[in-house]
């Protein structure tokens, strides 16, 4: 490209009033590449950023000299007990506890927002009439425009008491929670569930018809099945997500991180550990406690960083096939 | 659609789930309305009725919902977006710029190239909080390179600070005078010196002995101090007051907020660059341009309505985070003003909703609902905005 | 062109923006000055001073310094006061690093914390403002438990108690019992942890995990809890059950040498009848910031001249006034250290009355 500018001698730029030496031009080009390549830098940095940061803090957590935590220990302990004053109780750092807290959260999350976002989107992009796509496809945008505080709040106000209602949940719980943030993640799944199905081409479903499949024989048989990689990716988005939602967990959730699957308690996931750590405590640089926020913070990047990393993939790599 | 009509053996059977699925279809995306429907009313009707002119203009009372009010979060809330747009904006399309118009040959380079790329769509699925752990990091701590903030003591980085002694007068009115040594953190009065009035007026001000008998004219007891009174630092921070480090600060959240969104911008201005036609830039080298003119006269101007969705979208995001301004600025909802300047903790609407949230005084609850109505509102409008750009543009292109 | 044009004043009216409203004409200070004084003097007859105060510490004692604060603005709208609510001990260890310039306390220092100060050469002086007791609650709708014995209640809270309501009183119900508990970092675990976590064959620690405990530093969180959950029981400042009454039952503790069951209130957490679990709150306040900020010393001036009418209006009990008395000329003359350690470091025990003298002030030790 840069030799079209060569043959064409003066260079002149389509709307420039005057005609400017062509090394001028390409020196000032020089100088915007270097100021955009400065800014794409920026992002390289942050991740750099983030990855250095959470190994150099919480390298304090596990390579502590006078207390160090055992990364076997941290890793398959089941007993998170954490304080800022040494002498009340014993100290344990044992992730499972708010593993199983984000992952009882997940999993009811998901146990909706799954289902309920690849049905909606296999009707929008196979059944849906015109007319019912033109409300549904705005309903969902701003469903997902909508701040998960807000959802949070729905939860305490609206979820917990109808639970409640229902059965033996306590006022924190995992299950409300859990709804709350399935919401969240329906137009997420359901967005990039439909970009998938849609990609498949006209062609296949005719191909269904042409041998007396119904629609849904076509849709069941054909059209998902071909979309799968991207449905696939459209759920490990999903769950990647829900792994790091903060605000609905701190505000329906709980803090009390216990080893259990019942989604009638109280939980403390890992987002919520960190919110609350920052947000009931100075917290003080150089302690344990100041590092175990690291420990989980880390834990938790790998989780939703694996996940998207597969999930983004998987999506590019299956994307290209038609 | 064509439906060939080849009777089978389970004919039947199979219309009959056919039929089946379009019920679950049909209930599972009506469920998705209900679900929108049912909380819209709900928040309307428990907030609604609390948004007043009152409730707008006021600030948070602690134990006291009647009095309280959204105007320092809305304020807070502003000034956030606005540094992280001016942060985010300009780096986000530059980045989509380089990452879409100047893709290089060069073997290594364009492997760099990748790189931002898949390192760009991964960030924009890091959880919120841990940018927020970033920004404390990063921003408010900065790495402890400078030390930290201590309330009494004059920050070692600092800059748009103008500082005074404030000293009591025998009408115990406080008058100004300014500081020397900014080390030097308080004075004693002994002598007549020259201060100010707090409206500005330049004065003389008189020293008398403890317990000598006072200025019987109260325009002289204003100007008048005892011996030995302790006049104290403090500083006049301008609008840009900046020290470092950042501290627990609008300018931290910002800045933290900003690499939030920066994924998001980045990847919409992609998309809007992509649109672009290809002919276009064509017509363009076909003129002789260098690359840069190419890009800046043709190619921004062209997906400029698209970039704007994109950055107002994200910025909406953006209005709505709450988690990494938790951990930024500490969950603060009492400040009764707005933020005055770079280094003042605020709330933020979010962070208020949360707070109100939970409170237990139930009263706060419904000021909550009446928080989200207005945060909803705000987000509509800005979405609103979006639409409209696109619509133009639309209308524009048909023409 | 046009278009880019737009982009270009986008980003910078973004840009712009950015600057508060606040913005002052770049001019003289003077210009500026006068335009906030006229703000300020158009009310109340609002004082000129100016400045910025930064409380922290624990979140029982929040509540009367944020009335403090509010009545403080009213007359000083110029200063800029900030009330954090950590808990007792996060808030030390911030005092102790200069990062705050008083802290909000539901106990005295402790020799661990005062070491701290001195290490970094922070003076302080200790102020009690008021009395909380102890509230211990349950739901509503428990109407079992009528009163609790110290015993009984340390089996609840003991680390390998009791942990179904069953095991505590046969008579009870096979439930198990959820607490919900101040976190580790606030001053009323210390003080719960003192009264209930020791007796005379040593030291015992307290249930902090688990799936029916949940510890939260918000005492807003232990009420929601505890008013949400049948089998509940939970404790904080007296003043968070004064303002959810109509949510909570509070439990009348059996006064160890009376054996009468006494219920908190105002008269018997003054009179001391209400025992263990009556106690002092205090602030610290740093003796370098009283010296060289004037609006930290307007502050805790105005702070103990209306103590009486803030602590009432935050719903605790004030001191009686001969004893702030004392604690206003121990300001006046600036008497640094604590009370509550004795010259070996050892926690100083007793009445406040008996223990807030002159005579038993200390310098932590090295």
């Amino acid at each position: 490209m840069a030799s079209a500018s060569k043959n064409s001698g003066a260079p002149e730029c389509l709307t420039a009033r005057r005609v400017r030496p062509a090394a001028a031009s390409h020196r000032s080009q020089a100088l915007v590449v270097g100021i955009l390549a400065f800014f794409a830098a920026i992002t390289v940095a942050t991740t750099l950023g983030i990855i250095g940061m959470l190994i150099f803090e919480s390298s304090g957590f596990f390579l502590n000299s006078t207390q160090p935590i055992e990364l076997k220990k941290f890793l398959t302990g089941t007993v998170w007990n954490v304080g800022h004053i040494t002498e009340a109780g014993k100290l344990e750092y044992g992730i499972w506890p708010l593993l199983s807290g984000t992952f009882r959260i997940t999993a009811v999350a998901m146990l909706i927002a799954l289902p309920l976002g690849l049905v909606t989107a296999i009707y929008l992009s196979e059944y849906a009439p015109r007319r019912l796509r033109a409300i549904l496809k705005p309903a969902l945008e701003v469903l997902a425009g909508i701040p998960t505080v807000v959802l949070g709040f729905f939860a305490v106000m609206y979820i917990t008491p109808w639970l409640q209602n229902l059965g033996d949940f306590r006022t924190f719980n995992s299950a409300s929670a859990g709804i709350a943030v399935g919401i969240l993640c329906l137009p997420l799944v359901c967005s990039l569930s439909e970009d998938a199905l849609r990609a498949v081409p006209q062609s296949l479903r005719d191909a269904s018809y042409g041998l007396g499949g119904t629609r849904f024989d076509t849709t069941l048989k054909v059209v998902v099945p071909a979309a799968l990689s991207g449905i696939v990716s459209a759920f490990l988005l999903a769950i990647a997500r829900a792994v790091g939602e903060t605000m609905v967990v701190a505000l329906a959730a709980g803090s009390t991180p216990v080893f259990t699957f019942d989604p009638r308690l109280p939980s403390q996931t890992m987002t919520g550990f960190i919110v609350e750590r920052f947000q009931s405590e100075n917290v003080v640089p150089g302690t344990v406690d100041y590092y175990s926020i690291y420990a989980v913070a880390i834990t938790l990047f790998v989780i939703t960083f694996g996940f998207t990393l597969v999930g983004q993939w998987i999506r590019r790599r299956y994307r290209e096939a038609y | 659609m064509p439906h060939p009509d080849r009777p089978l053996i389970n004919d039947a059977v199979r219309k009959a789930k056919n039929q089946l699925f379009l019920v679950v279809c049909l209930l599972a995306s009506s469920l998705v309305l209900v679900v929108l429907v049912f909380m819209l009313t709900t928040l309307v009707r428990q907030g609604g009725g609390h948004i007043s002119w009152r409730f707008l203009t006021s600030y948070h009372h602690d134990d006291n919902p009647a009095a309280s009010g959204i105007l320092p979060a809305m304020a807070g809330s502003l000034v956030v977006c606005l540094i992280c747009a001016a942060a985010a904006i300009p780096v986000g399309i530059g980045t989509a710029i380089l990452m879409e118009e100047f893709r290089p040959k060069n073997r290594t380079v364009n492997w760099l190239h990748q790189l931002v790329q898949l390192n760009v769509n991964n960030l924009a699925g890091v959880p919120s909080i841990v940018y927020g752990i970033l920004g404390v990091t990063a921003f408010v701590y900065m790495f402890n390179l400078f030390g930290v903030i201590e309330a009494n003591k004059t920050p070692q980085f600092e800059m748009g600070a103008r500082r005074y002694y404030q000293v009591r007068t025998i009408a115990k009115e406080y008058v100004w005078i300014p500081v020397q040594d900014k080390n030097e953190r308080t004075i004693r009065i002994e002598q007549p010196c020259r201060a100010l009035t707090v409206q500005g007026e330049p004065l003389e001000l008189q020293v008398i002995e403890r317990g000598a008998p006072p200025p019987s004219d109260p325009a002289d007891l204003a100007r008048t101090v005892y011996r030995g009174s302790v006049a104290s630092i403090f500083n006049q921070h301008r609008f840009f007051y900046a020290h470092l480090p950042f501290g627990t600060s609008v300018l931290s959240a910002g800045l933290t907020l900003a690499l939030v969104i920066l994924p998001i911008v980045v990847i919409s201005t992609q998309e809007a660059i992509r649109a672009v036609p290809g002919t276009l830039r064509e017509a363009a080298f076909g003129l002789g341009t260098t690359r840069w003119q190419m890009v800046r006269t043709v190619v921004l101007p062209a997906a400029l309505p698209g970039i704007m969705t994109g950055t107002i979208l994200a910025m909406g995001r953006a209005i709505g985070e709450a988690a990494p301004l938790l951990a930024v600025m500490r969950g603060v909802i009492s400040n009764s003003a707005a933020p005055a300047n770079l280094m003042e903790n605020s709330a933020t609407l979010p962070v208020l909703i949360y707070g109100w949230a939970q409170d237990e005084n139930k009263g706060f609850h419904d000021l909550s609902a009446a928080a989200i109505l207005v945060l909803l509102v705000l987000l509509l409008l800005m979405n609103a905005t979006a639409i409209f750009i696109r619509y133009r543009t639309e209308h524009n292109t048909r023409n | 062109m046009k278009r880019l044009s737009v982009l270009v004043l986008f980003c910078l009216v973004l840009g712009a923006c950015e600057k508060p409203p606040a913005t002052q004409p770049g001019g003289t200070s003077s210009t500026g000055d006068s335009r906030k004084a006229g703000e300020t003097d158009s009310g109340t007859a609002a004082s000129s001073l100016r400045g910025k105060i930064d409380i922290q510490g624990s979140s029982t004692v929040e509540p009367i310094s944020n009335q403090a604060k509010e009545k403080f603005n009213v007359k000083f709208p110029g200063v800029q006061v900030t009330v954090g609510r950590q808990g007792t001990g996060n808030g030390f260890s911030v005092f102790g690093k200069r990062e705050s310039d008083i802290s909000d306390a539901s106990r005295p220092i402790k020799k661990k914390e005062a070491d701290e100060c001195l290490k970094n050469g922070v003076t302080f002086i200790e102020l009690p403002i008021a009395y909380d007791g102890l509230t211990i609650v349950v739901n509503p709708k428990n109407d079992f438990v009528k009163q609790l014995t110290l015993d009984q209640i340390r089996k609840i809270f003991r680390e390998g108690g009791a942990t179904t309501w069953k095991e505590v009183d046969e008579s009870w119900p096979d439930k198990p019992i959820t607490l919900f508990i101040p976190g580790t970092g606030s001053g009323t675990f210390d003080y719960f942890l003192e009264v209930v976590g020791k007796d005379g064959d040593g030291e015992a620690p307290l249930r902090t995990s688990g799936a029916n405990v949940m510890p939260s530093e918000d005492d807003n969180l232990l009420v929601r809890g505890v008013s949400g959950d049948e089998f509940a029981i939970g404790y904080f400042g007296y003043a968070y059950f004064e303002a959810n009454k109509e949510k909570l039952k509070c439990v009348p503790v059996v006064h160890p040498e009376t054996q009468k069951g006494v219920t908190p209130s105002r008269q018997t957490i003054e009179s001391g009848e209400y025992s263990p679990f009556s106690r002092p709150l205090f602030i610290y306040v740093n003796a370098e910031s009283l010296e060289s900020k004037n609006e930290v010393l307007e502050f805790v001036e105005f702070y103990l001249d209306n103590a009486q009418s803030i602590v009432d209006a935050a719903r605790y009990v004030p001191l009686p006034a001969e004893l702030y008395a004392r604690v206003r000329e121990h300001l006046e003359s600036r008497l640094t250290g604590t009370h509550f350690l004795t010259a070996e470091g050892e926690a100083r025990h007793g009445a406040l009355a008996d223990v807030y003298r002159r005579e038993n002030l200390v310098q932590a030790q090295k």
